[in-house]
This record gives structure tokens, sequence and C-alpha cells, in this order.
């Protein structure tokens, strides 16, 4: 009976702390993850007439009943210019969702009127308004710029390939990315890598960022006119600091980009039409002497000393015939506004 | 020649003898080890399209883990672990690893306190610190098993013990009134240095320190009481937010015996806390806590043994608060995010492979070794009932467990039965509910036919249901079964024929939890499953002693999806795998 009795109160006591639950829920209601969408506040605009170039953000701000993939998509009616602002969420807080007044990429916006348009994904609504750009973005505050609109930098060495065709390094006002002129860098030597370049020195002793925070941000103009199929741009920057950036005058390039000295090295295949804006991080640069022991390469952006734009494209004359579907094709790697920025690159400054 | 000869004679005559006269002069050096030779040749099943991977791919190494045990003193012992590694394919010394895997000291101070430093492999309570075994291990057959040994020798995994590094030390008392003994253990150790982050932000280390007391206060009443905590000192890195998880334990230990059978019952109960603290803040902001949350379990078990080791009965309930946290108890050993290392991506759109059985019983980078502050994910369609072990939040239920065979061993039977389900819903207030059994039965037919070489079979079934009501958008249901057969015969003297297959089966519909970085649900994700996976192995096994074998292995295995997005896949392996522990 004893026994009875206890197994009687162990199997009541199980029930009852079996059915100690809780109510409520813990997270997101899956019913409103996944019920439809409803949109809880409209979407508003801080400022429908920006002056970016003073420095003005827009902010965005909308409010919906679950977390979405939504998309602002900022058209200019003149220019074509374009820019994506992506997130998900249920909140468009215009304290964190802003636009500086860049696109993604070139072209860039002018001032005129901006279709501004906001979709969800898998939904059909979709909101618009328009803003109007009273003064437009302005890209000459990086920690360093060259823009070629006072001809060629000062004490720059500019070298490429006498014997080669049709070669273009010089100074060119056709069709700047920004300002008033750009750099052409083109033109055909069959038998061999290298075009010619552009060595600029530069200091910038005053930065104090690590080189993950150092963006080398560069205009490119090509063409697909009869491209050349093997044509990049080399992108050397020295760190050589006890050689004198033109220490052999009679050598018609810089000193400073041996392969002895600290030279770190970014390529660049060239493959579009029209003006492209390319960043990278400093820090994703790669050494041009790896194993060479008796240098040490710390990469420190206070001590660049001279950065190299180079022109090349793979060889195809028959004497060299790496890519020999590329004879007698015309190289084009035009270069315009080399901007230094610091923990951004140039269309999030 | 005669010359040649006469000098290899004097270099081995004076090597020799330097050995014989070392050994015999330091008595306080001693060295074991394990070494191993590993190789795996991989193929796509010649069924399968996906010309942009390798057609098939080998990869092994050969390696020796030398331990040196030093005992300068009586009372201390210095333990070092010396690895020397070298890939297949690698030559000159590129591919060849040299590194100290495991160094320690332990001994005792005036014969009354035992401490380690360094490396330790430490546990305590099923709720304060346990390394709870992956899921897919349970009754693993033969030709998984040397897979599970490097697994979890190269993760350190033994006795469910974490593998930590610091300082342990561990004392006692006996009385001879009111209580019998009292055993204390304390422990601080690092699970994280500090790291960088850029130039100027550093993380802070992450410290995990705690204490035991055991107490055995008569013959049948044991009470034990642990305590842990998982912190980041502010002050050891740059930020200015910092986690605080304290782990509160006791329980009742209480057990008797009759003439044929024992009895013990526990009770086991604790509480925990969580939460970030804010400190040194700007303009002399006071500090201040977010995220905090407190969470309790509870558990009672009952066990029941024959004294003949025939049959044992375990019965219990168990209820773990949705917000208990207890990251020493609630970090998982399979971390599933990582890609395979074996053909990570497949088929002609270079899609990332999703793992099966196979990738998670064999490739070591699935495994993890490091404590973790917040729950890591966990796939529902392996295990969905206990991800975290009995230390999974927000679970109550019953489970039973029973074992039994006969007293030749002839039969072994095993089952387990859990019946849960949540303490509060997730995204609904509807709650799931979940139900566990795994059996396993080994014939072992020479025992039973008097057959003098070894002849076994077994077979084993873990099934997993999860079922949620509610409305069409919340509810659930989802079924998983893993079912194994093996057998095992030796042919002639230590020389073994196996072969298995495994089935996987999980058709169903879940919700993945999302978590933010403070462990808080923001986001669940619906999912569709529907597959079916295999892995059928043989092969032969020479062993020549118990700590000495060779395995020949050949496997087929895959994957067959019916729902989108993943296409099916199969491949073969050829495993070699010579191991000798020393």
């Amino acid at each position: 009976m004893k026994i009875k009795i206890k197994l009687t109160i162990f199997l009541s006591l199980l029930c009852l702390i079996y059915s100690c639950t809780k109510k409520g829920f813990e997270g997101p209601s899956i019913e409103i993850l996944y019920g439809d969408f409803e949109l809880i506040e409209p979407l508003t605009i801080t400022n429908k007439n920006p002056s970016f170039s003073n420095n003005t953000q827009v902010g965005f701000h909308c409010e919906f009943n679950k977390p979405v993939q939504w998309k602002i998509s900022i058209i200019g009616l003149n220019t074509n210019a374009t820019k994506e602002i992506i997130g998900f969420s249920n909140l468009i807080d215009s304290n964190l969702i802003k636009w500086n007044g860049s696109p993604n990429q070139v072209p860039f916006f002018s001032e005129e009127f901006c279709a501004i348009e906001l979709t969800f994904e898998n939904e059909i609504d979709t909101l618009r308004d328009t803003i109007s750009i009273v003064s437009s973005k302005t890209y000459e505050n990086g920690v360093w710029v060259e823009n070629f609109d006072d001809g060629l930098p000062e004490n720059g060495i500019v070298h490429y390939n006498n014997d080669g065709g049709g070669m273009t390094f010089s100074i060119a006002n056709d069709e700047p990315l920004l300002g008033d002129s750009y750099f052409k860098m083109g033109g055909r030597v069959n038998w061999d890598w290298s075009l010619g370049n552009i060595d600029i020195p530069l200091e910038i002793n005053n930065v104090s960022v690590p080189s993950e925070n150092l963006y080398i941000n560069l205009g490119i103009l090509s063409d697909l006119q009869d491209l050349h199929t093997g044509q990049f741009i080399n992108i050397l920057i020295s760190e050589e600091t006890n050689t004198p950036f033109d220490d052999n005058p009679n050598n018609n390039a810089s000193d400073l980009f041996e392969s002895t000295m600290e030279v770190y090295k970014m390529k660049i295949p060239v493959d579009w039409n029209g003006w492209k804006v390319k960043s990278f991080k400093y820090s994703d640069f790669e050494p041009i002497s790896p194993n060479n022991p008796d240098i040490n390469f710390n990469m420190n952006p206070s001590d660049i000393r001279a950065i190299r734009i180079s022109c090349q494209a793979c060889p195809s004359s028959v004497g060299n015939p790496i890519c020999p579907e590329n004879f007698g094709k015309d190289v084009r790697t035009d270069i315009d506004h080399i901007v230094l920025t610091t923990n951004s690159n140039i269309f999030e400054q | 020649m005669k010359r040649n000869l006469l000098l290899l004679k004097i270099i081995f005559g004076i090597l020799f003898s330097n050995l014989s006269i070392y050994s015999q002069t330091n008595e306080n050096i001693w060295f074991d080890g394990v070494s191993r030779a590993y190789f795996a040749r991989d193929a796509i099943n010649k069924n399968i399209t996906d010309t942009l991977s390798a057609r098939n791919v080998s990869n092994g190494y050969s390696l020796l883990d030398l331990n040196t045990h030093v005992n300068p003193i009586k009372d201390i012992e210095i333990f070092t672990q010396l690895r020397l590694k070298n890939s297949f394919g690698s030559f000159f010394g590129s591919g060849t690893e040299v590194n100290v895997r495991q160094l320690s000291a332990k001994g005792v101070i005036n014969n009354k306190i035992r401490f380690s430093v360094g490396d330790l492999f430490l546990k305590q309570s099923k709720f304060t610190l346990y390394n709870y075994d992956e899921e897919l291990l349970s009754y693993e057959n033969d030709l998984i098993r040397p897979y599970r040994d490097i697994i979890h020798y190269e993760n350190f995994y033994t006795e469910n013990r974490w593998r930590l590094q610091g300082l342990q030390a561990d004392f006692s008392y006996e009385f001879d009134r009111y209580i019998r003994g009292l055993d204390f253990d304390f422990f601080v150790t690092r699970p994280r240095g500090s790291s960088q982050i850029n130039e100027t932000t550093y993380t802070s280390d992450i410290l995990l320190s705690g204490g035991s007391i055991i107490s055995q206060i008569n013959k049948q009443l044991i009470f034990s009481g642990n305590y842990i905590n998982l912190f980041e000192p502010g002050s050891s890195g740059t930020k200015n937010i910092s986690i605080r998880n304290p782990v509160h334990d006791i329980s009742l230990h209480y057990s008797f015996d009759k003439e044929k059978y024992y009895i013990q019952q526990k009770l086991q109960t604790g509480f925990s806390k969580r939460f970030w603290l804010h400190s040194e803040l700007d303009n002399g902001i006071s500090d201040s806590t977010s995220n905090r949350i407190k969470g309790m379990y509870f558990e009672l078990d009952n066990k029941y043994s024959m004294k003949d080791s025939t049959l044992s009965l375990s019965l219990g309930y168990r209820y773990v608060d949705p917000n208990f946290r207890s990251a020493g108890a609630q970090t998982r050993r399979l971390d599933y995010n990582n890609i395979n290392s074996i053909y990570p991506s497949y088929t002609n759109m270079s899609l990332i492979r999703p793992p099966s059985i196979f990738d998670l019983l064999s490739d070591n980078i699935w495994y993890n070794q490091e404590i973790s502050s917040t729950l890591m994910i966990f796939n529902p369609i392996y295990s969905n009932v206990l991800p975290y072990g009995d230390a999974t939040p927000n679970r109550l239920g019953i489970y039973l467990n029973a074992k039994a065979n006969n007293i030749n061993k002839q039969f072994i039977a095993k089952i387990n039965i859990g019946l849960f389900r949540e303490v509060i819903g997730q995204g609904t207030n509807y709650k799931r509910n979940f139900s566990l059994l795994k059996g396993f039965l080994k014939v072992n037919f020479d025992k039973l036919l008097n057959l003098s070489k070894e002849l076994s079979f077994y077979i084993s079934s873990k099934s997993e249901i999860s079922v949620r009501g509610g409305g069409e958008l919340s509810s659930l249901n989802l079924f998983s079964n893993h079912t194994n057969a093996s057998v095992n015969a030796e042919l002639v003297n230590n020389l073994f024929f196996q072969s298995s297959y495994n089935m996987f089966l999980a058709n169903g519909n879940e919700f993945i939890t999302q978590r933010n970085n403070y462990g808080n649900i923001n986001y669940f994700t619906k999912t569709q499953i529907n597959q079916k996976e295999h892995v059928f192995s043989t092969g032969m096994m020479y062993k020549l002693r118990k700590n000495i074998y060779a395995n020949l292995n050949y496997y087929w295995w895959g994957i067959n999806f019916s729902e989108l997005p993943y296409d099916d896949y199969k491949y073969n392996r050829l495993l070699l795998i010579l191991s000798v522990e020393l």
C-alpha cells in the first residue's frame, strides 16, 4: 500500500512539473515573419534639397511589420548615376541609413533631380519619392589627391617605350572622370609587357592609420573597341625611405621601385568600357620581393614615399607570343583622380 | 670496405652504449606516446556530374606524438607532448610540423595539496562544465571508430572533459564525526587570450574559473556543490563591454543497496546569470549591464542497477529554463560555421557542399575546442531534441535509460527514451514536443555458439520527432532516423573482416533559430527537409595488439535531396590507418 501511495505521489509530481511551462514566446513572431507584409510608417527623407558639397547627408526612415530584405535605389535623372543601399530589418532608421551623395560606381551624381525607390524582396510594394541635389559631392578631400587638372604632377616622371606605336602617355582633356584633365596611358608594344608608367612622389607622414584603413582609389578609363584582352594596370607603392625619389637623374624613372626595396604591388586587369573607379585597401597589396630576407615588409602608411601607375599588357608578337590573339591591338588604361583615403573608400567618404 | 664497417660498428657501439647508460641513469624520465599513419583517397562517384572538381584527391600524413614525463623530485611531474608531423607529399622540411602539443606540470605540495599547471582536462557537473558527446556518436560501428578515435584525440575529448589551460588545485579533509569527508577543487583557466582587432583595439581575455566541494555526509548521502564563472576582465583589452556568466549548482546523491541491487537517487538544481558589463564609459557615466538573463534547472534521477551488472535502469525528470546559460556545459563539439575540407564545393555550379553524416563523423574541421559564451548554432536534422546535451535550455521532460545483457554477454541491449517539450514557445505561443528513441542490440555469436574466433553483429537506431501545433505558418513536424547495422568477423588470428551500413533519413519542416551577438533570437528561417544519406563501408583490420592496429577500409557515401536547393552527391573513399600507442 505504501509503495502505491509513493508511486502515485511520484507520478502526480511528475505530471505537475511536466506541465510547468511559461506563457508568451521567445523571438519575433513567426506569424508576422511569414505573414503578410504591412507598412507601419511611410518612407520619409530628411533633406530633399541636399548640398553634398557641404558634406550634407540625406537620411531615410521607414518602418514595417517584419524584418525583410529592403533596397533603396537612387537614380540621377540626368546622369543616370545610381546608388543602392540594402539592408535586412523591420526599421530603416534615418540616424543610421544615410546617403552622402556618392554613387556605387561612376558616373557621379551632378546637380540634378533624383528618383528614390524603396523595394522589398518578395513583396510587390514599392515606395517612391524624389530629391533635388543642390550641389554635388566633391572628391578632393582624401589624404592625398592627384587629379591631373594642373598638368603632370610636380616632380612626377613619365616613362614609356618610345619604340611602341600610338603611345599616349600625356595629359588629355576630352573626357576626364572629374575636373578638367586626365592622364592617358596606352599604345602598342607587341613584344614586351611594359608600355610605360608614371611615377609620383608622395608623403603622408601625418597619416597614422594602419594599412587596413588606408584606401587607394583610382579612376581607370578603357574601351571595348578592339579590346586587348591582356591589358592591366600595376599600382606599385614604395616605402623606401633611404633613397631619393630621383636618385639617378640619368635613369628615366624613379629609383624607389627596385626589387631590393620595400615595395608593394596591386594588379588590376582592365576589361571594361568607360570610366570605372577601383578602390583597394593598402593591406591587400602584396610585396614585390616577398622572399628577400633583407627587407622588412611591415607596411606602414606613413612611410609611403612614391606611387607608380604602370600600364602593361601581355606580349603578342611572334618573338614573344604569350597572347598572340592580341597582336596589333592598342592598349588603353587611362587614369584620373588617384586619391588616398582613410577608413573608407572614396565613395563612402 | 672493412674500414667502413669498422667505423659503422664504432658509431653504433657508441650510440647504443650511450642510450643504455642514459636509460639506466635517468629513471626519472620516461616516455610514451602515439604514432599514426593516415592515408585517404577520395573520388567522385562516376554517376555524378561535376567536371570542375578533381575526379579524385588524396591526402595523408604520418605523425609521432612523443610524451616525455620528467620527475625531478618524487612529488612533481613535468609532462610535455612533442608532435612531429609530416604531410604526404612534403619534402625537405616543407609541410613538416614540429610543435609542442601539450605542456603541464603537476605535483603534490607537502602531501596535502595536489596541483596542476598548464594543460588541464576539466569536468564538473553536467550543467556547469561538461563536454557533451557530439550527435551521431552513440553506438558507432567499428568502421567509424577509427575516425572517432582520431577526432577525439586531436581535439582532446577525453571523458567529456574540456581541455583548458591554467591552474588547478585540490585537497581533502577527513572527519571522524558529523561528516566523513570534504573534498575541494579549484581552477582558473584562460580559454581565450586577448587579440588585436586593429591598431588600437584589443579584445579582452576570457577567463573561466570555478570550484567544487564534495562532502560525504554518511555512507549513503553525498552533497556536492559547484560554481563556475566565465568572464572577461576588462583591463586585458580595450573594449568597455565584457561578459559575465556565473553558474551555481548543488546536488544530493542518495544511494543504498539490497542483496541483489543498488538504488541511486540524485537531486540536482542550480541557476545561472549572464549579462554584459559596460564599464569605464566616457564622460564619467557609471557602469551598467545589458542583455541580463537568469535561469535555473532541476533534475531528479533514479537509477536501479543489478549487482551482477545484467540490468540497469535510469528514470528521471529534467527542467531547464529557457534563460539558463552555462558556457562550460552548453558549448557544442560540432561547429557548423565551417565548410567541408574534402570536396568543399560540388556540381558544375560550384555550390558549397552541405555536410553529410560521413563528413561529420570523419572530418576534423567540424570540431570545436573553444568554450563559446553564447549558444552555438545546431542543425536540427541531426540533433533537435537535446542539441546542447542535458543542459539544453528550454526543455522539460522525462527520460528512461536502460541497459541489459546476460551474464556471458552474448546479448547486449541498450535503450534510451526521452519525452520533452519546450518551456516557452519560439516565435509562437505553441510549444514544440520532442520524442527521442535510441536502441542498440549487439549479438556476440562467438560466445553464443562457442566459436574460437570473434563474430559479432550489431544494429542500432536513433529516431527524433519534433512536433509543434498552431496555424499553417508556425506548425512544424520533423522526423529523423539514423540506423546502423554492422558485422565484425575474425577470419584468422587478429585479422578481422568488417562491414557496415549507415542510413540517415530526415523529413519534414523546421525553423532554424538565428541569434544576435548577445544570444537573443532575432529571426527564424523556415526550412523544408527531405533527405536520405547512406554510408556503406567494408574493410579489414589487423590488430597486432590491443593498441596497435591497421585498418584498410572502403566507403561509399552520399546524400539524396528531395528538396531544392541542393543537388545529390556521391563519393567513395579508400582509407588506410596504422595506429600505434607506445
